[in-house]
């Protein structure tokens, strides 16, 4: 416990304070805190277990790289695993857990693994878990799954929303540091419509802990006046708590927006979580630099910091690292931290500078070592002392902190995301941006600027010629003078230091450290992306933000080559873990997918009906009455009410299409394989479309109203496509034609009634007279009803068999009608029926659906070869249904089948056999599309495509359910099941 | 994820409007023979770079477009009505 | 059956949602006529609004390239329907969708804001300014949209999904309710 509050300094807010638990511990800290801040101010170093070895572990940065303060943050539903404490803002009550240890934080018996590492080394899964390979799926895979993965998810239920969002803009800039806040103002003054992200709680970026002053302003002041005119701007807005984490084509960007992960009850009428997908003309990345880790001996023991990390906490949180502190240096920029630490009064021990020339003109009191070395930090839970190496000469130095960096890296992940490779820049030992970028500009430290002057220029530029280059009149924005500033020039790398003795870690979250990634080079895996997968680095939920470059430098030195030759993994999304809640969206539970309500949905639920969902359709599937105890009792009364006396079902899902143009006829005859061209006015006619490959792609009944009007229907479950297909023929295929097309499904809604009473029933209700003379089979037309109270379409079609009628109607009077229909027919014994017993009436008739048009099968197949056109000049399909193998007579053909013993049954999907003949594929004989039991055969009947199917009607064959190794002995037949001569269709 | 896609008519929409048939060819005539019409249903050219491809903006205008992609870096240099592409000799 | 009276079922009803930032309420179920042009035909739009429309705001819009909505809060008769589609012959072919496209407004001062979370499309008013159209998605539903106010735009949608639209924007309203 050696880090401590100071008591002033920092930009938190000391009257409002914040209690909260670390493992059960009662903590407090302040508004402003983040949970590593407080952690820290409460003296908590030890935060958490390394994955594989186990290892003690601190709080290495303050920002979205942290590798090692991972908590599980909540409970019940709202836990979330692996949150960054340096990313998770202080809330009152915050409950945090430490995670990857047992039993408990200080004492781990998992930490045995640190002297079981020499057999833990890289390539480790590869080279123990290699055989006998059964033991894989028993052993191997629940070990390694146990073992694996930090924190473990809840499987409470979520309460909380999410949404997602989208956002346009002209400039979209990432990063509200000197640079972005600089552009902002440029961009936005220039009246550019501008959007700024920060990952962080408060804008500012390393501003907030920044001691040089801006035109005589505190850094932090300039923040402050900078935000409230952005704020003041009516296109420019600021979003905090929002990071970027991914580039997309089309520039657009992907934002997580964390809305109220900051506070501890979260209001349900807001997200707690929301992505934005935000389009913009250009992409500015002010994302600054990460600072490199320095890879010694015990570079992971709690105490030792990045050392912007340790600046950070102390000028913006007011925290100090410990009693006697050390600084590891490769730049300049540690000599900015010590005048700052010992300004706040820390005991600053000494400055180990790599460079042996370095002239920095330091004037403060600490010891500086120069070209010096740190070779081990020792220490279990908490730093105790470093061994430092300077010419031949080494000493033991007595500190409990330490502050590392070994230069700085451009944050280039977003403009890498579309494929970008990096490139390396000897001049300033760093991968900067690739070269195209495509919409996306960089400033700032991101863009290899060094100095805060530098940045705020920079950024001020790259704003103004943006807004420029888009047509927006520049404006130009002068920052002000800075003073106090220490430009950190790029130093040479530190990849390899001498001496080392303990773990030098490359990878902490992943405990990769440095012998693996050479024992990868010696093993043949020395190329970046074979050595990240055998060592695991870069491979953890920070994405190797803090290892990816020290690999990269150590992979060089190890094969002997420089870093340019080496070159990066592969940039993807996500910048940083997005959760799932997230990227689900609203799109949860009622609000999955949409629903669509038929206008009869209201008159199905009065009568009681059961709905099935029908791709997004609500539709009926039967109507039981209080009597029936299974639903095959109420399909079976449905069906036979229909054959005897009438009934009522809701078909307003089908898909309709109204065809208009003087074209429209030669359109249909083109779109259809049957012919259309002379169908008269006022009659339908059933219709095969067919895809060019020649298979029956779906069919319906289209009706003449007018010359040049056709009224469509399609199936249910290829209403979209067929009108998309219609589009595409008529837009790509025959501009010439002069046709156009509505989709007219949700105008109408529309009954079928169905049974020999059907027509006393609509002559109630229609006012023209429909006797069979004048309304005969296949008739179609516009008819008056209720005395001329409305306006209906009146097909004379039928689905079942039955004499039967359509008729629809405008679909705010479909209820209505609906209620007209059952009373008119209630003396005759109408009743509702669902798409259930539609489909055994449909199946007794042999009537094909999508169960047989499945994609395989050509109209001779059906028994309808002889409808498509053999006179056309061309139709869709028409060059290729004539091909070979689709006239074959071996082919698989439609018939009926039904059991030999009544009482037995049989499935759809199940295949057909030759009496006698083994399971095998080759004595496959076809298939069961559809099967249902028929009340008027009395036994359970089926539709099939059959091998020669038509020639084999009486063949007892065997019907072979492969899963419930079911063997059915049945019979093959005409697939008309009732009424084989049609009679009942004509009376 | 998120992508968006030039209409004509509409402007820039996310890819989500929009149903993608494949590459825009012409459908041969009439009396075109079998080779011609195996070429057109099943024959297609994988390449690197540019490609015409038959979009349609079903959740917008429902007009199809002609829309020309890189198939390596997605980044679209053009987007026309098929009508005006057919015209242009662009597609079919 | 003369003497029944045929009554007609209204898909949202009198639905509203008010609140001082955010309003969503039905609109009448009045009548909207497809008008569907020549393709590389004349723009009907004036045309449209005089002979149909009545030169009533926001009563024509644009649907598609070629194609026209013709909007009003009144219901129509049959032969008032038919008049309209006569009065179109030859210019265009007309279809009645008055009672497969339903419309409600949802206006207020966050009613960008709200329409963000479904669209794709820029609803500001600079990319989107008052008597614009566009058909888009909102989440899963493709919906026509018009912007009638500074701070209010009507949407018309298929009849089938009305309600479930209108449940996905009472959704995205609710952060402003």
């Amino acid at each position: 416990m050696t880090s401590y509050r100071l008591d002033e300094r920092g930009l938190i807010d000391r009257h409002t304070k914040l209690p909260f638990t670390f493992d059960g511990k009662h903590m407090t800290g302040f508004s402003g805190d983040s949970l590593a801040s407080a952690l820290l101010a409460n003296g908590q170093q030890l935060v958490g277990r390394s994955f594989k070895y186990h290892r003690p572990r601190g709080i290495l940065t303050a920002g979205a790289a942290e590798p090692n303060a991972l908590f599980t943050v909540g409970r019940g539903g709202r836990t979330e695993p692996n949150t960054r404490a340096t990313m998770q803002e202080l809330y009152r009550d915050l409950e945090a857990k430490s995670q990857n240890r047992w039993p408990s934080l200080e004492f781990d018996i998992g930490s045995l693994n640190s002297i079981l590492s020499p057999f833990l080394s890289a390539g480790f899964y590869y080279k123990t878990f290699m055989w006998p390979s059964a033991l894989w799926e028993k052993l191997y895979e629940p070990l390694i799954r146990r073992a694996a993965g930090l924190g473990t998810a809840s499987y409470e239920r979520d309460p909380d929303a999410y949404e997602k969002c989208w956002a346009h803009c002209d400039l979209l800039i990432i990063g509200a540091g000197p640079a972005g806040l600089a552009a902002a103002l440029a961009a936005g003054r220039a009246k550019a419509r501008v959007i700024v992200v920060d990952e962080h709680a408060a804008a500012g970026g390393t501003l907030l802990w920044e001691t040089a002053t801006i035109g005589g302003n505190l850094a932090a002041d300039f923040v402050t006046q900078t935000l409230e005119e952005l704020r003041s701007l009516r296109n420019v807005r600021v979003m905090t708590r929002a990071t970027a984490f991914g580039s997309y084509d089309g520039n657009v960007f992907g934002v997580l927006e964390r809305v109220q992960k900051h506070v501890p009850e979260p209001v349900s009428q807001k997200p707690v979580e929301r992505i934005w997908r935000i389009a913009t003309k250009v992409a500015l990345l002010a994302t600054g630099t990460e600072e490199r880790p320095l890879v010694f001996g015990g570079n992971d023991v709690p105490g030792v910091m990045m050392a912007t990390a340790m600046r950070a906490y102390l000028n913006r949180y007011g925290v100090a690292p410990g009693r006697r502190t050390a600084i590891f240096t490769t730049n300049d920029s540690g000599y900015v931290l010590a005048r700052d630490l010992e300004s706040a009064g820390v005991n600053l021990v000494a400055i180990i500078d790599s460079r042996a020339g370095s002239t920095f003109p330091y004037g403060g009191k600490a010891r500086v070592l120069r070209g010096a070395v740190v070779t081990d930090a020792r220490g279990g839970r908490l730093l105790s002392s470093i061994d430092v190496s300077f010419g031949r000469r080494s000493e033991n130095l007595k500190v409990d902190s330490l502050a590392m960096t070994g230069g700085f890296s451009p944050i280039i992940h977003l403009a890498c995301h579309r494929g970008g490779k990096p490139r390396w820049s000897d001049e300033r030992s760093a991968f900067l941006a690739p070269e195209t970028t495509r919409g996306i500009m960089l400033a700032g430290a991101a863009d290899a600027t060094d100095g805060l002057a530098g940045c705020l220029a920079n950024g001020a530029a790259r704003g103004a010629a943006i807004a420029q280059e888009l047509g927006f009149r520049p404006f130009p924005f002068e920052p002000g003078i800075v003073e106090g500033d220490v430009p950190a020039a790029p130093a040479r790398p530190l990849w390899s230091i001498p001496g080392v003795k303990g773990k030098a870690f490359v990878d902490f979250q992943n405990d990769v450290h440095r012998k693996d990634i050479t024992l990868a080079v010696k093993e043949g895996y020395g190329h970046v992306e074979h050595a990240k997968r055998y060592t695991t680095n870069g491979m953890a939920t920070d994405q190797g933000k803090l290892s990816n470059i020290n690999a990269v430098g150590l992979l060089a030195d190890a094969r002997g080559v420089a870093p340019a030759a080496v070159g990066t993994t592969t940039f993807r999304p996500f910048y940083t873990p997005v959760s799932f809640g997230a990227l689900t969206g609203a799109h949860t539970e009622g609000h999955f997918q949409p629903i669509r309500k038929s206008p009869l949905h209201e008159w199905a639920k009065k009568n009681g009906a059961v709905f099935v969902e029908a791709g997004l359709w609500y539709r009926s599937s039967w109507f039981p009455r209080r009597d029936e105890a299974t639903w095959r009792q109420s399909v079976d009364r449905e069906v036979r009410n229909v054959r005897a006396n009438v009934g009522l079902c809701d078909v307003s899902m089908l898909g309709k299409i109204e065809i208009c143009g003087k074209d429209a006829a030669e359109f249909l005859n083109r779109v259809y394989a049957n012919a259309f061209l002379k169908l008269p006015v006022g009659k339908a006619r059933y219709g095969l479309m067919l895809r060019e490959d020649g298979m029956i792609y779906d069919d319906g009944t289209t009706s003449r109203l007018d010359d040049g009007r056709f009224f469509m229907t399609t199936t249910t479950a290829y209403a979209a496509g067929v009108m998309n297909h219609l589009e595409f023929c008529s837009q790509a295929l025959w501009p010439e034609l002069d046709v156009r097309l509505a989709s007219v499904t949700d105008q109408w809604a529309q009954m079928a009634i169905a049974g020999p009473k059907s027509r006393t029933i609509v002559q109630k209700i229609v006012d023209e007279e429909i006797s069979n003379g004048s309304f005969p089979f296949l008739g179609a037309k516009e008819v008056s009803l209720f005395g001329g109270q409305l306006r209906g379409r009146l097909f004379r079609i039928s689905f079942s068999g039955e004499l039967a009628y359509e008729l629809a109607v405008p679909a705010g009077y479909g209820e209505s009608v609906a209620d007209a229909l059952m009373e008119a027919g209630s003396e005759h014994g109408i009743q509702p029926y669902g798409v259930e017993a539609l489909s055994v009436l449909r199946i007794e008739k042999g009537h094909v659906t999508h169960n047989e048009i499945n994609g395989t099968v050509v109209p001779a197949d059906l028994g309808m070869g002889k409808m498509v056109s053999a006179t056309k000049q061309d139709f869709v399909g028409k060059a290729m249904v004539s091909r070979e193998g689709l006239v074959s007579p071996d082919r698989l053909r439609l018939v009926g089948v039904k059991p030999v013993d009544p009482r037995a049954s049989f499935r759809s999907g199940s295949h057909i056999l030759t009496k006698g003949a083994a399971e095998t594929l080759e004595n496959d004989q076809g298939y069961v599309t559809s099967s249902a039991f028929s009340p008027h055969v009395g036994s359970t009947i089926g539709l099939a495509l059959v091998r020669r199917g038509p020639e084999r009607y009486g063949e007892e064959v065997v019907v072979w359910n492969g899963l419930s190794k079911e063997f059915t002995p049945a019979r093959l037949c005409d697939p008309l099941f009732v009424d084989p001569e049609n009679e009942k269709l004509h009376v | 994820m998120a992508s968006l896609v030039p209409c004509p008519h509409c402007g820039m929409r996310p890819k989500e409007e929009f149903t993608i048939k494949g590459a825009a060819i012409a459908r041969p005539g009439s009396h075109a023979d079998a080779n011609e019409w195996m070429d057109y249903v099943y024959l297609r050219n994988n390449p690197l770079g540019t490609y015409d491809e038959y979009w349609h903006h079903t959740s917008g205008c429902r007009r199809w477009l002609v829309v020309t992609r890189d198939t390596g870096t997605h980044e679209i240099s053009a987007s026309c009505d098929v009508t005006v592409a057919v015209k242009t000799g662009v597609a079919a | 059956m003369s003497e029944y009276r045929v009554t007609r079922r209204s898909a949202l009803g009198s639905n509203a949602l008010r609140s001082e930032r955010i309003c969503i309420s039905a609109l009448p179920e009045g009548h909207v006529i497809q008008v569907m042009g020549k393709e590389g035909g004349p723009d009907l739009g004036a045309f449209l609004s005089e002979k149909i429309g009545g030169g009533a705001k926001f009563a024509v819009r644009i649907a598609a390239p070629f194609q026209w909505y013709v909007v009003g809060d009144r219901a129509l008769s049959p032969e008032e329907t038919d008049t309209m589609l006569d009065t179109l012959h030859p210019h265009a072919a007309g279809v009645d969708q008055s009672h497969g496209r339903v419309r409600f407004q949802v206006e207020g001062a966050m009613v960008e804001r709200l329409l963000a979370k479904g669209t794709g499309t820029d609803v500001s008013v600079e990319a989107f300014p008052v008597g614009h159209s566009t058909m888009t998605l909102i989440g899963h539903i493709a919906a026509h949209v018009t912007r009638v106010g500074e701070h209010a735009f009507e949407i018309m949608v298929l009849r089938g999904f009305a309600e479930s639209l209108w449940d996905d924007c009472a959704r995205m309203a609710q952060e402003f309710t």
